[in-house]
């Protein structure tokens, strides 16, 4: 019976975001009266029961906005954002946590290590960018003078696990909205963008996950096997670690989804991020603000929100 | 035992803390200092600190005398020069007890007047009191001062009496000053350097704004500040021994202050301070959206507690183009650009019709009006907007329109940056509006909300290529230099225009010396305004006040704030609390 009953719920999460990715996609198809920015000056704040006659069918917000049409638009929004932020996330996750978890070691000529450190400092424009070029230079010259003498440098080695844990854990010591709200707040950020700034500072969960996978799995005998055979690490790597060290990102991703769609819509509440013209489901609950009254503003995303993410997470369960 | 709790209740009772009256701010002062005052909420702070010669009555809507004894006598000098002589009264004194004299005023003109080159924040006020040439005093008479003036205007009558009065003996202790003519120091050549005396004097006038952390400098006005918690809260203690209280009754209504404690509550949120209105938290809110008052007026709850009052009003809502950028540097470009915001759409959908349509930079309700009844309010032709464009020596491609290619120079493009206050609904309504007529011609506008406190410092900057600003109107003035003169590039004049002809028209009109003269001005101004399109005249908002029904006299009134904040008290049991407006 319970089983049945979680059967049911998937179904219907499922059928959900399907309906949504639909609705997003298809809008601009749509045969909607109204774009998603365009004020009806003639009726600015009205309800469904006043804007119907006028094409509105679920109203507009206190700037004169069709709320059907942000409704959908946000939808498209919210499904060009995440789901490829998501996905972006989980490969950078999957990448880095998976070479931590190999235990593999980075080795270059301390030159070289020494040039990268110094070109780095430079072109992130940190406190004195000129010590960064310094050293660059310093790294080159050493380089070439073991060269010249015909001695080999020393070469460092760089734990990846250590550095790719370090940078997690350097991420992890802010909070995730704050982190994306102070670089948003820099200026607005396209999809694209703001896509790529939520992978960027979320791929440290995704990366623990395979990481520890990924410690389990190579220690597996048959992992063993084929290490005692000679295969290159890559290769074990790609081949026999991979696919089975991947499947917690089975259950992570629905959850990553829908933290997305919750920042994404927090994001737009606080009017950062994404450009105000773009349509979403956080723009028209800040509409709401405006208009305490106006409940046919705030109650449409508002349900849209919590289905969906209430969906997700049923996704994500077994 | 009755009596001995009988004898206990009598001692404890300590006279009750005043009770404040809470004003909504939406945004932060940020200054005080009477020579920047970078927005309305500032200059009202500064009326409570600082004295003037004269100040407007509200409620008759005229000039009268405040720190002076009368209206000044006025006297020609030939043609072209007025000298206005002011009396300043005996009681007239600063809280350490110094009399208010003529050096005071002599101070604060030439503080006003300082060169660039000191660093002192007085671009704005050094345009706006140019016409002041010269001050004279008399040594028999240290309460007389004689202000001689360029041309005879009418308006000059106001004009010199309304600057704030600061204190010589506080804010120039050697008198470095003194020994500058006011002409000298407004003519100071730009590439001489400012003598050292000055530059003394402009590092311990600086000093003392460092010093004073809220920029409070003393005033001999009826409040001095109490606190200061940045975009939260600001008050104002009532002097206890403020000068005109020992005039003799009636007291002038321009000195009348009844309040003994002031607080502006700072929420920038119109909803969150329509609600604080209603929960008791606050006693006026200034500036009601329309469509808040509407559902306040129209709530019986609301109507209980609270008092409406309307006035028409001389605010006009603009859209300001940044004339130096290349792509809006032509006039005729600008103009198309007009077309395509749709004025009365915007009247009716942010003001629920309530406002007045202009067509020009004076308004309707101004008594002045009639110099631009020449001029239609201008329309909204998205068509037009896209053929005036091509005429222009744009050309429309599949990705926007760019200029016609001018040899191997790359073609510039029409990609138009748009700001506006953040949170402000009508501001964000006239935005989407231009945008949504914008992209239907294949314009491109980028929206760019911007925090209160962020906005100035864009606009003063130029960071921006259209902006929606309001333009505080004022019937009793027609220099408009900084709204619109080139030397006020980067203060006032935020649409960055200024010609050589359109400085010296508005230089005319500040001297006009007659009202016929000033009317003919006018309209040559509104007519030149008109035809350059600095910036685009949408309406005129209405003053709509609601506020707590305990509140006594407050009064809706044309000019900012829209009441006469030195009348606000709260009602006492004798005295009946506010009347709504019919």
């Amino acid at each position: 019976m319970g089983q049945v009953a979680h059967r049911g719920r998937r179904r219907a999460a499922l059928a959900w975001l399907l309906l949504v990715a639909a609705a997003g996609l298809a809008a601009p198809c749509l045969p909607l009266p109204f774009a998603p920015a365009e004020p009806d000056l003639l009726a600015v704040g009205v309800s469904p029961a006043q804007g119907a006659g006028a094409g509105h069918w679920l109203g507009t917000d206190p700037l004169g906005r069709d709320v059907l049409a942000g409704l959908l638009f946000g939808a498209r929004t919210l499904v060009l954002l995440t789901v490829p932020a998501a996905l972006l996330t989980a490969l950078l996750g999957a990448l880095l946590g998976s070479l931590a978890g190999y235990g593999q070691r980075l080795a270059a000529p301390a030159p070289t290590w020494l040039l990268g450190a110094g070109l780095g400092w430079w072109g992130l424009a940190l406190p004195r960018p000129a010590l960064g070029l310094a050293a660059g230079a310093g790294a080159v010259a050493w380089g070439l003078g073991q060269r010249l003498w015909r001695r080999s440098p020393p070469v460092w080695a760089l734990s990846l696990d250590a550095l790719i844990q370090g940078a997690g854990a350097l991420l992890g010591t802010v909070p995730r909205l704050v982190l994306v709200a102070a670089v948003a707040t820099g200026g607005t950020l396209s999809l694209a963008g703001l896509g790529l700034l939520l992978a960027l500072t979320n791929w440290p969960g995704p990366a623990r996950l395979v990481r520890a996978e990924t410690l389990r799995v190579r220690a597996l005998p048959f992992v063993e096997a084929v290490r005692a055979l000679g295969l290159p690490a890559a290769r074990i790597l790609g081949r026999h670690v991979l696919p089975l060290a991947l499947r917690p990102l089975r259950a992570d991703l629905p959850l990553r989804l829908a933290a997305f769609v919750g920042l994404e819509s927090t994001l737009s509440f606080l009017g950062l991020g994404l450009p105000p013209d773009t349509a979403s489901w956080g723009r028209l609950l800040d509409a709401a603000r405006l208009d305490p009254a106006a409940w046919w503003t705030a109650a449409p995303p508002m349900l849209a929100l919590l289905l969906t993410t209430g969906a997700l997470l049923a996704l994500s369960k077994k | 035992m009755w009596a001995l709790l009988a004898a206990a209740c009598s001692c404890s009772t300590t006279p009750a803390p005043p009770v404040a009256v809470r004003i909504r701010w939406a945004q932060d002062p940020e200054n005080l200092d009477p020579m920047v005052l970078p927005n309305p909420q500032a200059i009202e702070a500064a009326n409570l600190l600082h004295c003037s010669l004269l100040q407007l009555d509200y409620a008759q809507q005229l000039f009268q005398p405040a720190l002076a004894t009368g209206l000044p006598a006025r006297q020609a000098l030939g043609d072209s020069l007025t000298v206005f002589t002011y009396e300043l009264r005996p009681e007239a004194r600063w809280d350490d007890g110094k009399p208010v004299t003529a050096r005071d005023v002599a101070f604060s003109l030439k503080l006003m007047a300082c060169p660039p080159a000191l660093g002192l924040p007085n671009e704005d006020t050094r345009l706006a009191y140019r016409f002041v040439h010269e001050v004279r005093q008399e040594a028999a008479f240290p309460r007389r001062v004689s202000l001689v003036c360029a041309g005879q205007a009418p308006t000059h009558l106001q004009a010199t009496g309304t600057f704030p009065i600061l204190p010589e003996h506080r804010l120039d202790v050697a008198g470095r000053l003194r020994r500058f003519s006011l002409a000298a120091l407004q003519n100071w050549p730009a590439t001489q350097p400012p003598d050292t005396g000055l530059t003394a004097f402009a590092q311990q006038y600086q000093a003392f704004r460092v010093r004073q952390r809220g920029n409070d400098l003393p005033g001999c006005g009826p409040y001095v500040l109490a606190g200061w918690t940045k975009d939260a809260r600001m008050t104002f203690r009532r002097k206890p021994a403020w000068w005109a209280d020992r005039l003799p009754a009636p007291v002038p209504a321009v000195l009348r202050a009844p309040c003994p404690l002031l607080t502006f509550e700072i929420i920038p949120d119109e909803a969150t301070a329509g609600l604080a209105l209603q929960r008791g938290e606050l006693d006026l809110f200034p500036q009601v959206p329309a469509r808040l008052f509407a559902q306040l007026r129209q709530s019986p709850a609301a109507r209980r507690e609270l008092a409406f009052h309307t006035a028409p009003s001389f605010e006009v809502v603009t859209v300001a183009f940044n004339t130096q950028r290349p792509a809006l540097a032509d006039a005729p470009t600008r103009r198309a650009l007009s077309l395509l915001l749709d004025a009365s759409g915007l009247l009716q959908a942010t003001q629920l019709g309530e406002g007045q349509r202009t067509a020009g930079l004076i308004g309707p309700a101004d008594p002045r009006a009639g110099c631009c009844d020449s001029l239609p309010p201008p329309a909204f032709d998205p068509p037009r907007a896209a053929a005036l464009l091509g005429q222009a020596g744009w050309q429309r491609h599949p990705d926007g329109w760019r200029r016609r290619k001018i040899a191997a120079a790359p073609a510039p493009a029409l990609q138009l940056r748009l700001r506006y206050r953040t949170g402000d609904a009508m501001q964000e309504i006239i935005a989407l509006q231009f945008r949504a007529a914008a992209s239907r011609i294949g314009v491109l506008v980028a929206l760019r909300p911007t925090e209160a406190g962020a906005l100035g410092a864009a606009l003063r900057a130029g960071d921006f290529d259209l902006c929606v600003r309001t333009v505080k109107g004022n019937p009793f003035s027609c220099n408009f230099m900084p709204l619109l003169h080139s030397r006020a590039v980067g203060e006032g004049n935020v649409s960055r225009f200024g010609t050589a002809a359109s400085d010296q028209l508005l230089e005319r009109l500040a001297a006009a010396a007659t009202p016929a003269q000033q009317a003919r001005l006018l309209r040559r101004f509104q007519a030149m305004v008109r035809e350059q399109d600095p910036l685009v005249p949408l309406f005129v908002v209405p003053t709509r006040l609601a506020a707590n029904r305990r509140l006594a006299g407050l009064h809706a009134y044309g000019l900012k704030p829209g009441y006469a904040l030195t009348a606000l008290h709260r009602a006492t049991a004798t005295e009946p609390a506010a009347v709504p407006a019919p």
